[in-house]
């Protein structure tokens, strides 16, 4: 029974529904970004159905190929279902919508061909945050849940899987050998297909690109860990993470910013709303002490005037 | 600043706790023994292949030429083209088979650039950098196959 008990607890453990209610607004708004920035290509695509090739999940739905009015169509419910489910109105409905259209816009981006992977995280966060349901106070809320905690838990868990299942497919893809991928001239290649960032300035240095191979590939080998890291150890490897980010974004232009914005599924989000309250309320106090003290010269009138 | 707990059934834990084993379990498999037709639960792949210390490195463009006689670089990006490079270079069989398929890119260029004169022909080339030892090499300049716009 106690074990049952603490399989439970970790899977679903109770955490806050306010940090539910804020990683909604942010990714909900997120999502509205990443369909004019990341996949933003479905209805330029959407013009060339001779080299649409649907993945599984299109077929398996008998989804209809893509055309111009479905993803202008797809692209409008995307924008107006962000916008109620980021301010926490009628989040199973509005995030259900959201759910399936964003899964589908994604799906006919990479159904051209080429499938990328830094959207696991975000994909798997707006299907689990819609189950948590309506969150009285929204932002405000008091309560804690093992429903918030399960959402919560599953989006920290494919941020850490996007890390530690690229790894085993390194292993898988050079023929089940832990070497070949840290060995290989992967960088290089990738260096030389995308000349513009600062990898240019590494190209004469095979051996530190080996280097910087054996060092990400070992981050995310073990990236697993991040689950069972608390406090500072975990804002440890959430700093190290996005320096990784920032660092292959500035070496390759490659970012992966819909995985990056999924570690605030890791961070107390919660404080946010009293820090905020806390914040304005010294304000409010420092306005009524200024005002009391109103009729006496500030300082620094005080020393122009001694010192002149 | 009562801070309530919002009760759960055993029926909710289980269907969750399932829901995640299933998703891991799906996520491996597909990391372990699938290919990217399985997406979302496709293998993690992105720069996930190990390329050789002689591999010869192909960056593949289309150029077109234009009624005034020059001979351009199309960029392969959704704002200019309308389409990505990568999605070029998956379909680089069919494309060599069925030449006309560059309408895509012909297209989406002249529709993006309308003051440009007329395309006349697109080329579908490689630029091949070897490496050499591990060290970038010579470059070369492959051509695909061509495909000249119907009048």
């Amino acid at each position: 029974m106690r074990t049952l008990r603490s399989v439970a607890s970790w899977f679903a453990p109770v955490l806050p529904e306010s940090r539910v209610a804020i990683l909604r607004t942010v990714l909900y708004l997120f999502v509205i970004i990443d369909i004019h920035l990341f996949v933003r290509d479905p209805i330029p695509l959407s013009r060339h159905p001779e080299l649409y090739q649907p993945l599984l999940i299109e077929r398996l739905f008998h989804l209809p190929p893509p055309s111009v009015p479905l993803t202008i169509t797809l692209y409008l419910i995307l924008v107006v279902g962000c916008l109620v489910a980021a301010a926490n109105v009628l989040p199973r409905l509005a995030g259900a919508v959201v759910a399936a259209a964003f899964t589908w816009w994604t799906a006919i981006g990479m159904s051209y061909g080429k499938v990328d992977h830094d959207h696991l995280a975000l994909v798997v966060a707006i299907w689990v945050l819609p189950t948590v349901g309506v969150i009285a106070d929204r932002w405000r809320s008091m309560e804690r849940s093992a429903q918030a905690g399960w959402a919560l838990k599953c989006i920290q868990i494919s941020v850490v899987f996007t890390y530690f299942l690229s790894a085993l497919t390194k292993i898988r893809s050079g023929g089940w050998s832990i070497t070949s991928w840290p060995e290989s001239s992967i960088l290089m290649w990738a260096i030389v297909r995308r000349p513009h960032g600062l990898g240019q300035f590494l190209l004469p240095y095979p051996e530190l690109l080996h280097l910087m191979q054996w060092f990400s590939f070992t981050a995310e080998l073990t990236a697993i860990v991040v689950l069972w890291l608390r406090g500072r150890a975990l804002l440890a490897a959430a700093v190290f993470w996005m320096g990784f980010h920032v660092f292959t974004m500035a070496t390759l232009y490659i970012h992966f910013a819909p995985t990056a914005i999924c570690w605030l599924a890791f961070a107390p989000l919660e404080r946010l709303g009293p820090w905020l309250r806390r914040v304005k309320a010294g304000r409010r106090e420092r306005a009524r002490g200024r005002s009391a003290r109103h009729p006496v010269p500030v300082l620094r009138d005080q020393a122009v005037d001694s010192g002149g | 600043m009562g801070q309530g707990v919002r009760g759960i059934s055993r029926m909710s834990y289980g269907w969750r706790i399932a829901a995640t084993v299933l998703g891991v379990g799906l996520l491996l498999n597909g990391s372990l023994r699938m290919s990217d037709d399985l997406w979302p639960f496709g293998p993690l792949s992105q720069y996930a292949f190990s390329p050789a210390m002689d591999e010869t490195i192909v960056i593949t463009r289309v150029e077109g030429l234009l009624a005034d006689g020059r001979r351009i670089d199309l960029p392969l990006r959704v704002e200019s083209a309308g389409i990505s490079r990568a999605e070029i270079e998956a379909r680089i069989p069919q494309i060599t088979a069925d030449p006309a398929l560059l309408r895509a890119v012909a297209e989406g260029w002249t529709s993006r650039h309308p003051a440009e004169p007329a395309l006349l022909k697109v080329w579908l080339v490689q630029d091949e950098t070897r490496l050499v030892n591990g060290r970038v090499g010579p470059a070369r300049l492959v051509v695909l196959t061509t495909w000249e716009l119907p009048s």
